[in-house]
């Protein structure tokens, strides 16, 4: 269908959050927004109708005052392998206008292909996908600032993270003029990790183990890509979206909010993956 | 006015009654239709969907009119494959009862899509691993093949019928229709199954998630075998309110009651899967991804235990036994009862399929999300309950739909006179088929 | 041909069946979706070559280094500049937020004069010369009839060159009038002079500090400088160094805490004494740094004991003493002290009494200590020689009273002037600039406010935005926004370095605005005389440049300038304004039982710029639903009242009604509710205006006795259904 050039391992950017760093600013949303021509209306206090392609959730430990903890968690696309590249929303998506790269381990949205039939948003556990229910509208000269990298989408469209795809691109076509063949680390990161003032999120390729998040994360291909590392989890990770964005906490009760768990069950020691 | 192109032999209201009667429904059609031009130019903001409820209100109507649809492929599958000859005498309002959901579940999802325009990406670009790649290509063959069936009955009418090119047409196609009844049947096996797929497949979604057979989720079978069960409880409904519309008598008993059996015990084997299913799911299914039954039915205002309760118990078992039940069975009010309490099943499961697998937390840290639709949702979701009436409507008084009618009714001499002033024979209505 | 029905039908089909198979359907129908793809009304950004442009953020006072892309003269995204020395590559929500200010529609595109009633909108355009004449017209008037001391001004801020032209305007003009938006700074100034003798500031280096105890700081809800102070608070995690959060509620920065130790609202100065005579009683102190502690001891110790201390705070002695060796018992302990973002100007006894502690551990002008910063002045003008008009007029008493009788030590003390206008004052005040800061929103007690400036016969804003005190302006002479202009940005806030960075203009002026220096040398020029020889400049730029002399060049290439070693403002710490009495919440027990109090949220501005709409869209729908706010409160306390999450309530202060909704938080004590800082705008445009309460309109000033600021922390009120 489309031909991807590979040199030798495929890449699979991924991400590593810390959430004992993550402070629940916003600034990822934002520099997401910034970074992406994310529309935006006068009223954005309803949530469900408000496009976010990075969102901060509120943890709560559930316990009363004084002994109440809270954490944030930005999501952003969790760019879900799944089995094979089976995203949940690439396996649903009816006109092939989401896919899974296995040169990247990006899960694209193609919006001028998408035709708005939101089958991926309910086949998303994470509700990282957003539709456009209105036309994009931006006041009065606001216009000026939109980037030509990302173009802005129409009403009627699925959108979501790209881990800013045209970032790679760019990286990518450097790396090449360059003569190199891999794009360096630093050359590609995502404008949130680039902008996160807590220094929360680590972005890179989860095979290269020269990249930070690989040392972060270390990943066990043997046990469906799991972290060995104790602080990190996976959201739903027994569901088996086996996903690429990795959350950090030392804390056991936000570890647990990441998955769900029967009363009984110890965090992390779930029996198996599914799938 | 119109007594020319009324079937012979039966008799038709006035034709102010019958205006009036369009009149108001149309009204009722004409607001739909504004609501439908209203999403289309506006887009899906006029709706009170969100991206919690990426599908709500009318995907629902969308599932639950091709359930209950269902009644066309399996009765037709009943009288040409299986040869219950008998459903001659109800086939071809079962195939008009399907042709209009089947046209309704198409233009609800021409509604819903977000880029109407783009809507043929889905056959373009298909994505073979998509349920709804394979809902789009089997709802549209299969939405021919009822177009296929219906057709022969619009050339009976008796002025079409008198062209010789309509006339062969038409008995031509009769003669095929076996053809097409397993064609259908082989189509609907498939999109039921597919609708019920989409759901299953969700593996994000421990509510909706079905483990399966080979590709296919568990949900994908349930749904083939509920459309087939409950889509003939839809049709004897259907039958039974145009009877009282009509205020005559239409099918002879024994054929609904044929048809009532064999419903019955369909949904009776159906809820028996069923109960399986969900044990599996409860026990196994859900515990295997942190989740149990606790998690999907309390803690929030609407979905609470009642709705497994209403659709299992009373939209299953309990239909299930009227209709197996010979006694219960012949008692009319038991019967259209257990037909109710059939199709108030049958949407209770697309709807808990579609509405409460969006409304369920997945994340531990997500909240419910409770959702109403907004008006142009419910105006758009009535549009084809007034566009079939109407069908149903002009269908009725113009095409020889129920064949026994006349038998069942004949009409005084005078009465016929005034109707029909010619002296020709009045010929038996012959079944669509014959 | 005759057409009977047969062949009309036959054309009909056959027509319809060629029309499906010809290419004509299929073609439309690839068409329609391409369209669909490319809607005239959806914008295309155009392509072109990209630049980076380097500059410095001055949306708060935290001083960040920004790398502004542009596609051709298009700024399309504000970034961090990495290897800044305030924030290495990161930036903050609204530092990301700067460009839909600079493209946003709540700019005002060009001098007017106000046509209408006062708040009523309607404006002239008129020209700058047209402005500047008006100005200069009505700014001689008043100076003819020897008022010049009538005039007064307010700026966000008094540090660099721009708020330095403002106060040189005021002193040639004749008025001693100039005033500085409040803030914990006012405070800061005052203690650094009463407990180290000298002018200067506080700077923390919390890079190297140890253990953090901070006494409601927001460290990550926008204190200090904010970008300089997220990274520390990831270095601390880093580093696994206790971080104790000592505040009524659950902020960001509690949970950010390795602890956090609630106490009752505005008891933060006990719980720093209590410490104190903790470390006094069990000897755990590094009295180098100190002076004058002998027999001070037997005081702390009979009025701090543990138990009684414990009793005003509520939190248990166990624990206080429990801080106070955790506190002594680090390398280099650090107390931190300023209520969230430090937007109040604050009470001495509480700083003091803070600062106390990091004296007390010999933690003073030191590697992760708190430092004692003199004020950066690379600004040396000549003096204004002034004429008689001048002269006379800077005698004459302030209108806030600031620097005379008892208020003797304080700079300036605008929360007292709304009651000066409103007739509490010397003499009634003519005219007002304001310049950087929105009184009529920002102020406490913000309908005293505005009926203070009801009374101003002539305010001028200089506002870039239509903030609410431009909406009660007269003049508006729009200044450009900080990528539009030259400005040395002095970085103050906190840090233990002097600082200075540049702003230069990342795009060219997009409306008809002019740099408010230029602004004020032009009308300098045109009302002549000694006003116009104290400005020897040709134009801003020259200015800029002379006065940063040897600096300029490094600053236009690096963007930041650093001192290397800045001689301390003393190294002894004196006892003082520790024994004033504690500032209490307004209102009555009886009639208002519970206590508003304040919260700061990084999400919002809290400030004069008004919240882009991409901050809006951060800020979480339990803060804003619509254009309804809330307020947080203690399940408990929500239930005795009847109230359940989401529902509407009418809250009551001494100053104030509002309609609210509640949100329950089992993160704040019973019988406490806050409220975020910064919403219930009613100008700017729909993004921003409507939503929420302004919590200004609800809590007045409390001045502290000692120093006149305003010390309110919260203030007494009630809660009940709507
Ligand atoms: N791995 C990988 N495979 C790809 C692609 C990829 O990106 N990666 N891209 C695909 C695409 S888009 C394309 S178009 C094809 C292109 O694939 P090819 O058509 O194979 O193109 P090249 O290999 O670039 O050039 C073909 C040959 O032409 C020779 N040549 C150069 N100039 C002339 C000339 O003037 N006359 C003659 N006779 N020969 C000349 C070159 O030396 C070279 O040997 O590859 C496809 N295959
Ligand atoms: N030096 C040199 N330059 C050349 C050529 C050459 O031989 N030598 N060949 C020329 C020729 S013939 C061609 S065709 C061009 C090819 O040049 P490009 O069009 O740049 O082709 P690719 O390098 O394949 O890059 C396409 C990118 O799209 C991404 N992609 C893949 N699938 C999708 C998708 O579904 N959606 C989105 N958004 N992105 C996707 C891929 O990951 C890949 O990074 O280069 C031309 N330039
Ligand atoms: S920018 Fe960083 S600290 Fe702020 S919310 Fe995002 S991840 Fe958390
Ligand atoms: S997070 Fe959601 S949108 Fe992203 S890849 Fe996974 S399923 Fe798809
Ligand atoms: S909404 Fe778009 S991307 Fe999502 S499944 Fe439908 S066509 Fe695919
Ligand atoms: S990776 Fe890029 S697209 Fe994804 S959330 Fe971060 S900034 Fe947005
Ligand atoms: S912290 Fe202040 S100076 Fe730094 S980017 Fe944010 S607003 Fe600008
Ligand atoms: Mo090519």
């Amino acid at each position: 269908m489309k031909h991807e050039q590979t040199h030798g391992t495929p890449m699979k950017y991924g991400m590593a959050i810390d959430l004992d760093k993550c402070t629940g600013c916003g600034a990822c949303m934002v520099a997401c927004m910034a970074e992406n021509n994310i529309p935006f209306k006068e009223d954005e206090s309803e949530k469900l109708v408000s496009i976010t392609w990075m969102r901060i959730f509120k943890l709560s430990n559930g316990k009363s005052f004084p002994d109440l903890d809270i954490c944030y968690l930005p999501r952003p696309c969790q760019h879900c392998e799944g089995h094979g590249g089976h995203s949940p929303c690439v396996s649903v998506c009816p006109a092939t206008a989401t896919d899974y790269s296995q040169e990247t381990g990006i899960v694209s949205q193609i919006v001028t292909r998408c035709f708005g039939c939101r089958y991926c948003m309910g086949a998303c556990p994470y509700h990282a996908r957003y539709f456009n229910w209105w036309d994009p509208v931006w006041p009065d000269g606001m216009e000026k600032y939109l980037s030509p990298n990302v173009s802005p989408r129409m009403r009627g469209v699925v959108e979501k993270c790209s881990f800013c795809y045209h970032r790679y691109q760019l990286a990518k076509n450097k790396a090449y003029l360059n003569g190199g063949r891999r794009v360096p680390e630093e050359a590609y990161q995502t404008a949130c990790t680039q902008a996160c003032p807590a220094g929360a999120i680590v972005f890179g390729d989860l095979n290269n183990p020269e990249h930070q998040v690989h040392q972060i994360v270390k990943p066990d291909p043997d046990n469906g890509n799991r972290s060995r590392n104790d602080r990190a989890f996976r959201l739903l990770e027994r569901t088996g979206t086996n996903t690429k964005v990795y959350y950090l906490s030392s804390r056991e009760w936000v570890r647990r909010a990441g998955d769900n768990y029967l009363a009984h069950e110890k965090t992390g020691q779930v029996a198996k993956l599914h799938h | 006015m119109d007594s020319a192109l009324i079937p012979k032999g039966v008799k038709r209201c006035p034709m102010w009654q019958f205006l009036l009667g369009l009149g108001i429904v149309g009204a009722v059609l004409a607001w739909g239709v504004y609501a439908m031009l209203l999403v289309w130019f506006k887009g899906l903001n006029q709706t009170n969907m969100n991206d919690y409820y990426g599908f709500a209100l009318w995907i629902w109507a969308d599932l639950a009119v091709i359930a209950l649809g269902g009644g066309a492929f399996f009765s037709g599958l009943l009288k040409y494959i299986v040869g219950k000859d008998e459903l001659k005498n109800i086939i071809n309002y079962a195939v008009l009862i399907g042709f209009i959901c089947y046209s309704s579940a198409l233009l609800i999802l021409a509604i819903d899509i977000g880029q109407p325009l783009r809507g043929w990406f889905i056959f373009w670009h298909a994505n073979v691993h998509s349920m709804l790649t394979e809902v789009a290509f089997c709802l549209s063959c299969y939405f021919a093949v009822l177009t296929i069936e219906y057709i022969p009955l619009i050339l009976e009418n008796r002025q079409l019928d008198k062209v010789p090119f309509f006339h062969n047409l038409s008995h031509n196609m009769h003669e095929t229709m076996a053809v097409f009844a397993a064609t259908g049947a082989f189509l609907s096996f498939f999109h039921q199954g597919s609708l019920g797929g989409v759901a299953g497949v969700l593996f994000g979604r421990p509510f909706a998630f079905r483990e399966g057979l080979l590709i296919w989720p568990w949900t994908f079978f349930l749904f083939t075998w509920s459309a087939a069960a409950y889509g003939p409880c839809f049709t004897l409904l259907i039958t039974w309110i145009t009877e009282k519309v009509a205020r005559k008598k239409l099918v002879k008993d024994n054929v609904i009651e044929l048809l009532a059996k064999i419903s019955g015990w369909m949904i009776f084997t159906y809820t028996i899967a069923k109960i399986c299913d969900t044990t599996r799911w409860a026990n196994i299914t859900a515990p295997g991804l942190g989740q149990n039954l606790a998690d999907f039915y309390t803690g929030n205002a609407f979905y609470g235990y009642w709705i497994l309760f209403a659709e299992i118990i009373l939209g299953g078992v309990v239909p299930a036994i009227i209709l197996i039940s010979a006694p219960l069975r012949k008692n009319p009010t038991w019967r259209v009862t257990a037909f109710f309490l059939g199709v108030m099943g049958v949407s209770l499961n697309r709807w808990v399929m579609v509405l409460q697998v969006m409304a369920v937390p997945i994340m531990p840290f997500d909240t419910w999300a409770l959702y109403y639709p907004s008006w142009q949702e419910v105006a758009t979701t009535i549009l084809p309950v007034a566009y079939g009436i109407i069908l149903i409507m002009i269908s009725y008084r113009y095409l020889p739909i129920f064949p026994q009618e006349a038998e069942l009714n004949p009409i005084q001499e005078e009465a016929a006179m005034a109707v029909e002033p010619h002296t020709e024979s009045v010929p038996d209505l012959k079944p669509a088929n014959a | 041909m005759k057409v009977d029905r047969r062949s009309f039908l036959s054309f009909v089909i056959g027509g319809a069946a060629g029309t499906a198979l010809s290419p004509l359907p299929w073609k439309l129908m690839d068409d329609s979706s391409i369209w669909s793809q490319m809607w005239p009304w959806t914008p295309v950004p155009p392509d072109g070559e990209v630049v980076y442009e380097n500059s410095t953020c001055s949306l708060c006072p935290g001083g960040c280094g920004i790398s502004v892309r542009k596609v051709d003269n298009r700024a399309v995204k504000i970034e961090g500049r990495p290897g800044h020395p305030v924030n290495d590559g990161s930036i903050c929500i609204l530092g990301l937020s700067g460009l839909q200010m600079l493209y946003g529609p709540t700019r005002i595109k060009s001098p007017m004069k106000r046509i209408g009633e006062r708040g009523e909108g309607k404006w002239q355009k008129i020209s700058w010369d047209e402005a500047i004449a008006i100005l200069t017209e009505k700014l001689t008037d008043i100076r003819d009839k020897g008022e010049a001391h009538t005039v007064a001004a307010i700026a966000g801020s008094d540090s660099g060159t721009v708020p330095a032209l403002i106060r040189r305007f005021m002193t040639a003009y004749g008025s001693p009038n100039f005033m500085r938006s409040p803030s914990q700074r006012d405070v800061d100034e005052l203690a650094v002079k009463a407990l180290f003798g000298g002018d200067g500031r506080t700077g923390f280096d919390v890079e190297n500090a140890d253990y953090i105890l901070s006494f409601g700081s927001g460290f990550v809800d926008g204190w200090g400088s904010p970008v300089r102070m997220f990274k520390a608070a990831s270095l601390w995690k880093e580093k696994n160094i206790t971080v104790v959060q000592v505040e009524p509620r659950l902020s960001n920065s509690a949970a950010k805490a390795t602890r956090w130790v609630p106490l009752n609202p505005g008891t933060e100065a006990d719980l720093a004494l209590g410490i104190a005579a903790v470390l006094v009683d069990e000897n755990m102190l590094d009295t180098r740094a100190v002076s004058g502690l002998g027999s001070w001891k037997n005081d702390l110790l009979a009025a701090y004991a543990t138990e009684k201390v414990s009793q005003t705070t509520g939190v248990a002695a166990g624990v206080i003493v429990d801080l106070a060796k955790g506190f002594a018992g680090a390398n280099r302990p650090l107390a931190l002290c300023g209520r969230g973002k430090g937007l109040v100007s604050g009470s001495l006894r509480e700083t003091a009494a803070v600062y106390l502690l990091n004296a007390l551990s010999g933690n003073i002008n030191r590697e992760g200590g708190m430092w004692a910063m003199p004020e950066a002045d690379y600004i040396q003008w000549p003096d204004v020689a002034t004429d008689n008009l001048a002269s006379a007029g800077l005698v004459q008493p302030r209108l806030d009273g600031a620097g005379t009788g008892k208020y003797a030590d304080a700079r300036y003390l605008t929360n007292r002037l709304a009651d000066s206008v409103n007739g509490g004052g010397p003499y009634p005040m003519q005219a007002l600039l304001v310049a950087g800061a929105n009184p009529c929103h920002d102020l406490p007690d913000t309908q005293r406010v505005r009926a203070a400036f009801a009374r101003i016969p002539f305010i001028v804003s200089f506002s870039s935005f239509q903030d609410e005190t431009a909406a009660m302006a007269d003049l508006l002479m729009p200044d450009h926004v900080y990528l539009e202009r030259y400005e040395d940005v002095p970085i103050g806030a906190g840090l233990a370095q002097q600082m200075i960075g540049l702003s230069k203009p990342v795009v060219s002026p997009q409306f008809n605005t002019r740099h408010l220096g230029e602004v004020l040398i032009a009308t300098a020029m045109a009302m002549g005389g000694s006003i116009a020889n104290a400005f020897p400049w040709d134009d801003y730029e020259t200015c800029l440049e002379e006065t940063l002399a040897e600096k300029w060049d490094s600053l236009m290439e690096t963007g930041v300038w650093v001192q290397a070693d800045t001689e301390p403002v003393a190294d002894t710490f004196q006892l003082a304004g520790m024994d004033a009495p504690a500032v209490q919440a307004e209102g009555d027990v009886n009639s208002f039982p519970l206590l508003l109090v304040p919260y700061d949220a990084i999400q919002l501005t809290s400030g004069y710029v008004g919240e882009a709409p991409f901050m809006i869209k951060a800020v979480a729908d339990t803060v804003i639903k619509g254009t309804d706010g809330f307020i947080e409160v203690n399940p408990q306390t929500a239930r005795a009242a009847g109230l359940a999450e989401g529902e509407r309530a009418r809250l009551t202060t001494p100053r104030g009604e509002a309609q609210v909704c509640v949100h329950l938080f089992e993160g704040i004590q019973p019988g406490v509710l806050a409220m975020v800082r910064g919403l219930g705008h009613t100008a700017y445009d729909g993004h921003l205006a409507g939503k929420g309460v302004n919590i200004n309109e609800l809590i007045g000033p409390v001045e502290d006795p000692s120093t006149g600021f305003d010390a309110a922390w919260g203030i007494r009120a009630k809660l009940a259904k709507a």
